[in-house]
């Protein structure tokens, strides 16, 4: 196809690689929009629909515009094997079956109960901050409420949802300016393999207990229960989409608020506003930037035809910001009147988590204001990443006044003592060591505390998340092993294995089903 | 052409022409009306189209699906005369239709 445009401008190039572009695409969406609102893609072999009305009506045409090859640039072209249970990735009849067990998990009431829950974790994450002056979006809220808010339905311990975050979306994270690995495993359920049985054995209400229990009638007709990959590959999507998208959102939140520091003060003192200002923040920000279709048949659109075999990117970024449906949709306005946006996107395949997503950003939004009604972001300090799914902060640092502190400070105490070396709760008499682990989520301090009676080694390891007793520890001459249970409701072993250098300590730490981070650390 | 009103929580009322065979839901997305969702476009999932059917029409929009059923017990302030508007497809008989809105679909 040739580009045809009428205008004596340059030529137009999209594609959600490259950096340069996906820094401030949206000139360039403005540009496809209106003039060319089918574009093709050479270098990458894919045609993009940005009007509203065509993103939507393809959306909607699930027969022509399938699923069932995924909805990810690099995996269509690839042509992987979709697994079972992998319901987004599917077309109807199977895709209505699978669909129909989580929707009823996910509706507006049951999201809306967990308000209470999810102010109580946004509190925990965001009281250690008050009275400093600088936070991270990122760092401090969006990579641990998310990761949070799905363990908390899925029943998965807090200990581990760190991890798990980090894992998820270390497999999802593409090399700037270049595709997806296809062969990168996150879909296929790998990691929540010993925690689903763990839960076989310890049912309690969560969502995951749930998916173990549930009668449903498949696309064969047989009533049965969800097979153990199966849930394998429900829990995985859960858990991925729940994460990076809604981390995303709270990234956002803090970019957009702090371009219009006049409508972010109106929120503050009119928090009725939070609701219309997340659907805005959703709509000229979408963290799920496009979504692509694989076309099953020829098909016309803008007086062209669009081969059957080809691959559709619907990008629901630009169509959010259409004119034609949004006046005027470049402007950020949180009084705007009308529908919302297409960042959910629309049909059968329209995100299953919209209704928790939009709890979660009001509910962070909120907790936000009620700490800091002020921020200005630093873009020094942070960093914009784009895949052929999603746009957002990996970083987004900023600089909050000081002086905020006692507007919701009532931890004021663990915050002073959070950010200081964590002090053993009990003193064994025997060698300590201050220690950093490198762990995915972040370096974690902690306190080790030995005593070597030959080759038996016994201890205590304290950090600020708890302190617990160390066991099977040995020593050969210089070399330390010991192990140390998360004992919450799912046990994760840690296992250590160091080398003792006078007063340096070296070695690995294999964390579970969750690889492993190296420890260093030195005498105290 | 049938003509529908939709009531806003704060009395706004949108009275539009919906042509017939497009849902209650299809027909207020279409004007942008503020207060209906309807993301699942129709396929009965999301629960975010929900409305309050006057009780004059209340016989008259037709029944409840089992899944419709299901989702209905989900959402924010249920009522006996809820619906979820991309279940009602709009007919010539519906022509007068009043759909009040909920304070929240979500």
């Amino acid at each position: 196809m040739s580009e045809t445009g009428t205008k004596a401008t340059s030529p137009i190039y999209w594609d959600p690689f490259n950096p340069e572009i996906s820094a401030n695409p949206y000139p360039i969406y403005r540009r496809l929009r209106d003039e060319l609102p089918l574009y093709y893609n050479e270098a990458h072999d894919f045609y993009t629909v940005s009007r509203f009305s065509d993103v939507d009506s393809c959306l909607l045409d699930a027969k022509t515009f399938s699923s069932a090859r995924s909805d990810i640039l690099e995996f269509i072209k690839a042509n992987v094997e979709v697994p079972p249970g992998m319901f987004i990735w599917l077309d109807p009849p199977a895709h209505t079956a699978y669909r129909n067990v989580v929707s009823r998990v996910f509706t507006p009431k049951r999201m809306n109960a967990l308000e209470e829950q999810i102010r109580a974790y946004c509190a925990r994450c965001l009281d250690p901050l008050v009275g400093s002056d600088r936070i991270d979006f990122i760092a401090d809220l969006g990579a641990k409420l998310p990761g949070g808010v799905i363990g908390m339905l899925l029943g998965i311990p807090d200990e581990d949802r760190d991890l798990i975050r980090a894992k998820v979306d270390e497999s999802l994270r593409t090399e700037t300016g270049k595709p997806m690995d296809v062969s990168q495993g996150t879909y296929r359920g790998d990691g929540f393999e010993e925690y689903v049985e763990w839960r076989v054995k310890h049912p309690s209400n969560d969502l995951m207990t749930e998916l173990l229990n549930v009668e449903f009638q498949d696309e064969t007709g047989t009533k049965r229960k969800l097979t153990r990959e199966e849930i394998l590959v429900f829990v995985s999507v859960l858990a991925g989409a729940g994460n990076e998208t809604t981390s995303r959102l709270i990234g956002w939140i803090g970019k957009v608020l702090s371009d219009h520091p006049d409508q972010r003060r109106e929120i503050a003192k009119d928090p009725a506003l939070i609701p219309a200002a997340i659907e805005e923040i959703l709509r000229v920000e979408p963290p799920g930037t496009q979504v692509a279709r694989y076309v099953t048949r020829d098909v016309e659109i803008h007086n062209q035809t669009v081969p059957g075999g080809s691959i559709m990117q619907c990008l629901v970024a630009a169509a959010n910001r259409d004119d034609r449906r949004f006046p005027d949709g470049d402007r950020f306005d949180i009084h705007r009147k009308g529908a919302p946006a297409i960042t959910f996107g629309r049909g059968i395949h329209s995100c299953i988590g919209s209704a928790l997503a939009r709890v979660e950003g009001r509910v962070a939004l909120d907790e936000l204001l009620k700490r800091f009604p002020d921020w200005t972001v630093d873009l020094e300090n942070s960093q914009l990443s784009s895949s052929s799914t999603t746009r957002g902060w990996d970083r987004l640092a900023a600089a909050v006044p000081r002086g905020h502190r006692a507007a919701a400070g009532s931890n004021q105490a663990a915050a002073a003592s959070a950010t200081e070396q964590p002090a053993p709760s009990v003193s064994l008499g025997g060698e300590t060591w201050q220690c950093t682990l490198q762990t995915p989520a972040g370096p974690q301090e902690m306190t080790v505390q030995l005593v070597r009676e030959g080759e038996t080694v016994t201890g205590r390891i304290d950090s600020p998340m708890g302190g617990e007793a160390i066991s099977d520890g040995k020593a050969l001459q210089d070399r330390l092993t010991w192990t140390m249970k998360v004992s919450k409701p799912m046990s994760i072993k840690l296992s250590f294995d160091v080398k003792v250098e006078g007063n340096q300590m070296t070695g690995k730490v294999k964390l579970g089903l969750f690889g492993s981070a190296a420890l260093s650390g030195h005498r105290v | 052409m049938a003509k529908v009103t939709y009531v806003e929580i704060d009395g706004t009322e949108h009275e539009l022409n919906v042509a017939p065979g497009l849902s209650v839901m299809q027909g207020a997305v279409a004007n942008s009306v503020q207060g209906i969702i309807g993301e699942c476009g129709g396929a009965c999932s999301c629960a975010t189209c929900h409305v309050y059917v006057d009780s004059a029409w209340l016989n008259r929009v037709g029944e409840r699906s089992a899944t419709e059923e299901a989702l209905l017990e989900e959402v924010m302030d249920g009522q006996p005369n809820s619906r979820l508007s991309c279940q009602i497809k709009v007919t010539e008989d519906l022509d007068g239709l009043i759909v009040r809105l909920p304070a929240k679909q979500i």
